[in-house]
Formats: structure tokens, sequence, C-alpha cells
């Protein structure tokens, strides 16, 4: 084939998959374009990888937080029995992590597993409440499934890895990535101090914004379906199918956490309130009649803050302000 | 000697060398910290950071196990069906490890505060950062070939 109407050919594939609106690239070198160039504009997989010169690689430790992508390396030296790792987000990331080699005894006791979301102390986070998944189906483990399903996805910014290894000499490697989630329903808060806003885009279900501090919420707006106000009862507004309401708490667990607020009409101008928790929650509750959405913002509660609240409080309970 | 003195004697002895139950833990103490820091927290090759979160960590569990002393309830990492009640092997490591090598699918969990998990998500944030600058560096050197 001639130099020129090869060209026109890859002309015409890359204007042929251009359509498909998907990104390629042709490694020309020397002015011949290569059979492999060719046939990996017709495959569909992505170049989304990075090359391996740029994959950010290191061990983990019995008891770890990731917070950035790569591959991690997990070798025991000695019997490791309880050991966990978390992995964290963005708010509007979701986790995938990719068994890329496991060498475990199965048989033996060892186990390595996946869960959908984050344990602590027994309380997790989202509560069963506000999870799509019952709870044993949060729990992937990788002597069940692993070699069938070797990627699996969490559906919210936070992920944990728990494993056991009896054997010195055992190991496993895993690719942890970030994907894009439009609509972020549970996430945790890698900072104190920060702003988000939530859409529930007419689905039937619940919300959490985590954020492991005792913190100042300033909701700036609040659109929740309907502009009926009448239907708010004395009661407040467990009544109403959609609502926002802000919890505060010392464990993981939303369900277990206590209402210091909540809002079931929609305004536009700032409402504070400062929750002296370990634990602020944001909270959405959905109907899924309607397109709800609240923007807040969010900041540390400083030590003086907190002995203040302290102070004026009469409650026990998490101090509120 | 007479028995009678010898008696009083060794009455007087052990009433003052008499040493209670609960000041017999210290050794096995010493012994769960140090296996306790193995098996939570790599010592090969770690930084500053995690030494300090090491330290904290075991501070916490001393605090907890000085509240079992006490009858209170052991905060290690563990299964929630792993409660320990027998009192001569409470203090004892290979016990809970034979407790949760119970491996019958029970939902896992770990024991941590919450001071402990932000710092340790404050410490993955800096690694983050610190990557992403470099790959950043490495882009754009790409970028001006």
């Amino acid at each position: 084939m001639s130099g020129t109407s090869r060209a026109q050919l890859c002309f015409l594939l890359l204007s042929v998959t251009a359509l498909r609106g998907h990104a390629r690239f042709l490694d020309i070198q020397d002015n011949e374009i290569s059979p492999e160039g060719l046939l990996s504009l017709l495959s569909s997989e992505l170049k989304r990888e990075l090359p391996e010169e740029f994959v950010y690689r290191r061990a983990l430790r019995c008891l770890d937080m990731v917070a950035v992508e790569g591959q991690f390396t997990f070798t025991a030296v000695r019997p490791q029995l309880n050991c966990a790792v978390f992995f964290i987000g963005e708010p509007s990331d979701i986790i995938s992590i990719e068994y890329d080699s496991v060498t475990i005894d199965c048989r033996g006791g060892d186990f390595v597993k996946v869960f959908d979301g984050w344990v602590m102390k027994g309380e997790k986070f989202p509560s069963t409440q506000d999870h799509p998944l019952p709870l044993y189906e949060r729990y992937s483990d990788y002597c069940e499934t692993g070699v069938t399903r070797p990627i699996v996805r969490s559906s919210q910014n936070v992920a944990m890895l728990f494993f056991r290894l009896h054997q010195s000499g055992s190991s496993f490697t895993v690719t942890f990535r970030k994907l894009i989630n439009p609509f972020p329903c549970n996430v945790v808060s890698q900072t104190p101090e920060g702003s988000f806003t939530m859409i529930i885009p007419q689905q039937h279900r619940n919300c959490s914004f985590s954020i492991i501090y005792p913190v100042e919420i300033q909701i700036g707006e609040l659109s929740l379906g309907q502009h009926n106000d009448l239907k708010r009862s004395i009661l407040g507004c467990a009544s109403s199918g959609d609502f926002v309401e802000l919890l505060g708490g010392n464990g993981m667990d939303t369900s277990k956490m206590f209402p210091m607020a909540d809002l079931c009409y929609s305004f536009n101008g700032p409402a504070q309130m400062k929750v002296g928790c370990d634990n602020t929650v944001v909270r959405m509750v959905s109907s899924g009649k309607f397109v709800n959405r609240v923007s807040f913002q969010y900041r540390l509660l400083g030590h003086q803050e907190l002995q203040q609240m302290k102070g004026n409080s009469i409650e026990d309970v998490c101090l509120r302000a | 000697m007479k028995p009678v003195p010898l008696v009083l004697l060794i009455t007087s002895v052990l009433l003052t060398t008499h040493i209670p139950l609960s000041t017999c833990r210290p050794r096995d103490l010493s012994l769960m910290n140090s296996q306790l820091d193995d098996v939570l927290l790599n010592r090969a090759g770690d930084d500053a950071m995690s030494y300090l979160v090491g330290e904290k960590l075991l501070q916490y569990l001393q605090r907890n196990l000085g509240a079992q002393k006490a009858g209170g309830v052991l905060h290690l990492p563990h299964f929630p069906t792993a409660q320990l009640r027998s009192p001569h092997e409470d203090n004892s490591l290979e016990e809970l490890t034979e407790f949760s090598k119970r491996n019958d699918d029970p939902p896992i969990s770990i024991d941590l505060t919450f001071h402990l998990l932000r710092n340790m998500i404050e410490m993955a944030r800096n690694e983050n950062q610190r990557e992403q600058a470099g790959l950043n560096r490495k882009y754009l050197d790409e970028a001006g070939k």
C-alpha cells in the first residue's frame, strides 16, 4: 500500500472513530504507521490508562489510609490478623479497586475483603437506610468472587479493605482508581472546611454528607420540589416526603445520630448552625417526585467557640448553637 | 524456733508483701503493646508521622486497657462476636487472636477514634497532593517536549 493511500485510510478510520466521540491516538514513528497503531483504533479499549512510569506505587501498611490513585502492595512478613485499609476520594468520586495479583491461602483462613463504605466500631457509613445494598452484599470477598470479578466499585467516595494473612510471604496487590460520580449521594468530607451542593434528581433515596469534625454549617440554598409551605406540620418535617436534616453524633452511623435541625421548605437566605459533635451530617431525604437540591458551606469550630458552647449549653448531647 | 513466733513471722511477711491481683498485669500489658504495635503498624521504613500515630494509638489502647482492668470492654480491633469474658485470659493477645480465627463471616469492623481517623486522612491528603504535584510536573515536562 502506498504512503498516501495508507494515510488516507488512517484518516478515514480516525474520522469514523471520532464520530463515536471517543479519543484515540496513534503513535507515529519515522512517518510509518504501524499495524498495531491501526488496530488500536478499532479496539474499544479507551486509552485512559497512565503510562507505566506514571503509576504511583507504594507498600500498604496493616492500618492505612489511601487517597491517591495507584497500585498498592501488602506483603506479610509476619502473620497479620486484623488489618484494614481505608480509601477516600473527593466528594464527586467513586472508588474502584482492582485485584492485580493475590497470593493468599483462602483455605487456611486468609481473606481479603472490600467493604462498600466505612465501618468503625461496628457503625457503618452509609447507614443501612442510606445505602442501596443490604449489608452482606456490601462485603466483597476475594476468596469467593475475586477471580471472576476482579474489579469492585463502591457506591460513594469511601471504601475499605479488610485482610488477614497467616503466612509470612503472602501478599496482594490492588489498583485503586477514582471514577467520576455525577450525582454524589453519600460523602465523607476529607476536610473540615469546604462547600458542597447535593442534588437528588427525582430518586427515592436518602443521602448523607458526613463531616467528621465539629463545624458550623451555613445552608445557602435549599430547593425542595414542593412549593406548598402549608404541608409542614407542627410535629416537624418527618411527615413531609422531602426534607433536609442536620445530624450530630459521635459515631459513623447516621441512623444513630441526634437530629439538630430539619428543614422542609425551600428558602434562599443563609441559615447557619453550629454543631459541636465529632461527626456532623447533612442528610437529605427525597421522595422521588421532585428534584431536590441543597447548597451549604462548613467551617471548623475553633477551640474557643467549643468552650463557649459548652458554657452556654444546658444539654449534654453534642453541643449545638 | 518456737512455732508461734514462726507463724507470726510468716503471717507478717505475707501480709506486708501481699500483691493485689491487678498489679500482676503490667508484664502482659507490655507484651500486648509490642505485639499490637506490630500487628497494627508496620514499623519498617515508616516516617515520623506514622510513628506519632503509632504512639497515639498505643496511648489510646493503654487508656482502654486501664478501663478494662476496671471491668470495661476491650476496644481492640476485633470481630463483634469476639467478646472476651474469661477473667484469666483477658489480657492475652493470643486468646484474642484465637477468638478472631473463628472465621464464620461476621460483618467485620475496626476500632478507631475519630482523632486517629482525622490524622490518617490528613496524611493521605498530603500524600495525594505531593503525588499530584509530581504528576503535574511530569505532564508539563512531557508537554514541553
